[in-house]
């Protein structure tokens, strides 16, 4: 069940100590006020907590209604999450991995995944409903959060391919396989002692840095710097801050920045339209453009300085 | 350490007689030599500027901006290096990292809001407070939705606390790799944080019986949510609306956001709307998948909540290097997530032999503290490192300590003694010592 360290289990009695402690320390409380002292705020109603009450525990409690197959999860997974995590969970450059790594905790590089490291399916159902996919979280529905985490496990080799994931069958894998090697926080566990001379016989320098400050600078792949020309400043810094998420690698079928062929046939539709589009969305057969990058405080002269920067970044 | 400008000298001065002011009589009169031999060399090196005495500069003779040229101040444009900086293969793109805050330039406890790291899951949200709400609800007899107006209207408490991200450091675990200051220790800052005591909100509630735990979470993209023990919330833990006397930065949660004073950084969730209370812990991603320490048998420690105690010298550092042999004022930062920094000590040898160093300035309980020690270079290589002891007696162990019993791959919460390594030209790189 669950593992907290026992300094965090007490009882009512302490809790009450621990209130006046509490109080008694503050300048601000010199004694423990009642419940709707101050009377702040409204009330919440069950329908407004249910609005925000989103967090599923190791139990299952908070698991909504509704049902997923390992297959449906597929097409989803293929659609919405393998551009970034990869068609087998193994992760696309330096997003993470999802599956795979069984044995490799105790290996000198450890690969930590939901099979491998996680301990409750609940978290992964949890964070996917929450976060993911990470350009548009909390976008997917309660069927489809089933359906995807079902074929996680999968992924996984924790369920077979016709395992059907709903509160029914959530116990059968509520636990996941390193569920039991989580142990509580037993610091402090080093007894250095405050030496002050001959601490030790000798100092040897036994590791340095092996790249330097001007590589590490060179290796900022992350932001796209102006090409020569292309003075748009205002849409560099929204295009790194807004839509380098997907425009940088081509995720989710994005067009990528460099792929100068693509956004020369775009073009054809004329600069108006692909701004109309940056800004209120647009469907086509490479994928799905959110409105805006789904960046809504973005302006509309924000996305159409974006989407100027990008064509002359293309030209 | 920098060459002071000319037209620093007077302000030099000040500060020299002001830092000076707060020594032991003979160790005063020391300083203030030094002090004095240190702007004589900036004197003779402003020999070469323009503007040095007997001439004076243009900014003497003619007038200066008016009041509210910036209606929002500044830093000089002479500043315009003391900035954040990111490490960008550490992480897949700008909006699930962290930057750094600059901590060679950091001359002070608090850190200007400006300059406080930025760690974000989902990037850094625009939030109107007159659309935010906080929710409090779970096992309370009186489940709440304040606007921000009514949180504000609670009684009030301010303290200045650190912020350290776990993961600090992490990058070392293996080995030296990082080669600035800023890089091995800049996911670190200090203010001071006004808010609400938690535990002021919990007793308008009114917790329910076998209540252990509270999921705190954000109303960013990525809904950042922890567990935390019912213990910490009626501690010390703030719910946070103002830092460094103004309203939280956006980067740090605005409009509100949790402080669990001395704890992972991860645990003060920014952007806050919900707390539930509970009677066990969530296990979200962020206290499962991340924020747990794997340790060489394969298990992991959950719930490692505190930062133990910690610190780094910040001049000489690879940002501070050293011009020449003479007198120089060693300086740095220490700190402890379990209280008050007791004691620095210093070394030059690569920890044989340790000397202690001066607290210098406010000693406030998890939060940053100042040392410094006055020390005659003669020009030859040096191992310079700094070790804290705070008031708990808990020492700061070595790589070899810390490693010995965690091995290398649990990522977080490496509070080794670090090690600078000046090289005879005064410039300084970063290594670890056996
Ligand atoms: C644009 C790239 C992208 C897409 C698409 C995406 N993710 Fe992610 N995913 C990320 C990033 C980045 C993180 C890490 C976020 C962080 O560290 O806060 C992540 C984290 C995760 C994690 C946690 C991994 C760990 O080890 O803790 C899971 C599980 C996950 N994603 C599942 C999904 C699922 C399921 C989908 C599809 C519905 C999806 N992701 C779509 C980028 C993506
Ligand atoms: C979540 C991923 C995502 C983000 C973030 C994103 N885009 Fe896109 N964008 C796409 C996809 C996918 C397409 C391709 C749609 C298609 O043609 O099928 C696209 C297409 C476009 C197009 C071409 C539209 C057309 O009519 O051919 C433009 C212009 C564009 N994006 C601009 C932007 C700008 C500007 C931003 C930032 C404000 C941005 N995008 C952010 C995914 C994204």
């Amino acid at each position: 069940m669950f593992r907290f360290p026992k300094l965090y289990k007490f009882k009512r009695l302490s809790l009450i100590v621990l209130l006046v402690a509490a109080f008694a320390t503050t300048v601000v409380n010199a004694k423990v006020k009642g419940v709707g002292h101050y009377g702040y705020g409204k009330v919440a109603t069950a329908e407004e907590i249910a609005g925000w009450d989103i967090d599923i525990r190791p139990d299952g409690r908070g698991l909504p209604p509704g049902s997923g197959s390992v297959e449906d999860g597929e097409i989803l997974y293929e659609d919405q999450c393998a551009s970034c995590h990869g068609s087998f969970g193994e992760g696309v450059g330096k997003y993470p991995v999802l599956a795979g790594g069984e044995g490799t905790l105790t290996e000198e590089r450890p690969e930590k995944t939901v099979g491998s490291f996680w301990a409750h399916t609940s978290t992964l159902f949890d964070y996917i409903r929450r976060a993911m996919p990470f350009p548009q979280p909390a976008s997917l529905s309660d069927e489809e959060t089933y359906a995807i985490t079902a074929y996680v496990l999968y992924l996984n080799d924790l369920v077979e391919d016709d395992f059907v994931l709903s509160q029914d069958t959530w116990d059968e894998v509520a636990k996941l396989p390193n569920n039991s090697n989580f142990v509580p926080d037993p610091r402090p566990d080093t007894q250095a002692v405050r030496c002050m001379k001959d601490c030790k016989k000798e100092v040897k320098i036994v590791s340095e840095p092996t790249i330097t400050a001007e590589e590490v600078a060179a290796a900022d792949d992350t932001i796209v710097k102006a090409a020569a020309g292309n003075e748009n400043e205002k849409g560099a810094s929204v295009y790194n801050g807004a839509c380098a998420v997907c425009h940088n690698s081509g995720v989710a079928g994005a067009p990528k920045l460099d792929d100068k062929a693509t956004w020369k046939a775009r073009l054809a539709l004329g600069e108006a339209t692909l701004i109309k589009h940056a800004i209120e969305g647009f469907q086509g057969d490479a994928g799905m453009m959110p409105p805006k990058g789904g960046r809504m405080d973005l302006s509309d002269e924000d996305v159409a300085a974006a989407v100027k920067f990008m064509l002359a970044e293309a030209e | 350490m920098r060459q002071p400008k000319v037209e620093e000298t007077d302000r030099l001065l000040t500060e020299i007689a002001k830092s000076g002011d707060q020594l032991p009589a003979a160790e005063r009169r020391q300083f203030l030599k030094s002090g004095l031999s240190m702007l004589g060399g900036a004197a003779a090196l402003a020999g070469a500027a323009k503007y040095a005495p007997p001439n004076v500069p243009p900014w003497t003779k003619s007038l200066g901006a008016p009041v509210i040229a910036d209606p929002y101040g500044q830093p000089s444009p002479f500043e315009k290096d003391v900035v954040r900086r990111n490490v960008p293969w550490l992480t897949a793109d700008r909006i699930a990292s962290i930057s750094f805050t600059p901590l060679a330039d950091i001359k002070g406890i608090i850190t200007p809001s400006g300059l406080v790291f930025e760690r974000y899951h989902a990037g850094r949200p625009e939030i109107d407070p007159d659309e935010h709400h906080l929710m409090i609800h779970g096992m309370v007899d009186r489940p709440i939705i304040l606007s921000m107006d009514e949180l504000m209207r609670f009684p009030s408490t301010s303290m200045i606390r650190f912020l350290e991200c776990p993961a600090n450091g992490g990058m070392e675990w293996r080995g030296a790799q990082m080669t600035k200051l800023q890089f091995t220790h800049g996911m670190l800052s200090c203010c001071e944080w006004t808010g609400v005591l938690l535990s002021t909100i919990l007793a308008e509630v009114g917790v329910q019986k076998g209540a252990n735990w509270i999921l705190a979470e954000g109303a960013d993209g990525s809904l950042m949510s922890r567990s935390i023990p019912m213990e910490k919330a009626l501690d010390d833990a703030l719910v946070v609306f103002a830092q460094n006397g103004e309203a939280l930065r956006r980067e740090q949660g605005y409009p509100i956001r949790l402080i669990n004073p001395g704890w992972e950084g991860n645990t003060c969730i920014k952007w806050l709307r919900r707390l539930e209370i509970g009677d066990s812990p969530y296990y979200q991603r962020e206290e499962t998948s991340k924020y747990t320490d794997l340790m060489p048998d394969g298990k992991a420690r959950e719930f490692t909540f505190v930062q133990e105690a910690n610190s780094v010298v910040t001049t000489p550092s690879p940002e501070n290097p050293l011009k020449g042999k003479g007198k120089y004022w060693l300086e740095g930062l220490a700190w402890s997530g379990r209280g008050k920094v007791k004691a620095v000590d210093v070394s030059f040898d690569g920890g044989i032999s340790w000397r202690p160093a001066r607290l210098t300035g406010m000693i406030e309980p998890r939060a940053l503290t100042r040392f410094g020690l006055e020390w005659d270079w003669d020009g030859s290589p040096a191992l310079i490192q700094s070790r804290c002891i705070d008031e708990t007696g808990y020492v700061q162990p070595t790589y070899t300590q810390l490693r010995a019993v965690r091995g290398s791959s649990s990522i977080y919460h490496k509070n080794a003694i670090h090690t600078w390594r000046l090289h005879a030209d005064g410039s300084v790189t970063n290594v670890q010592v056996s």
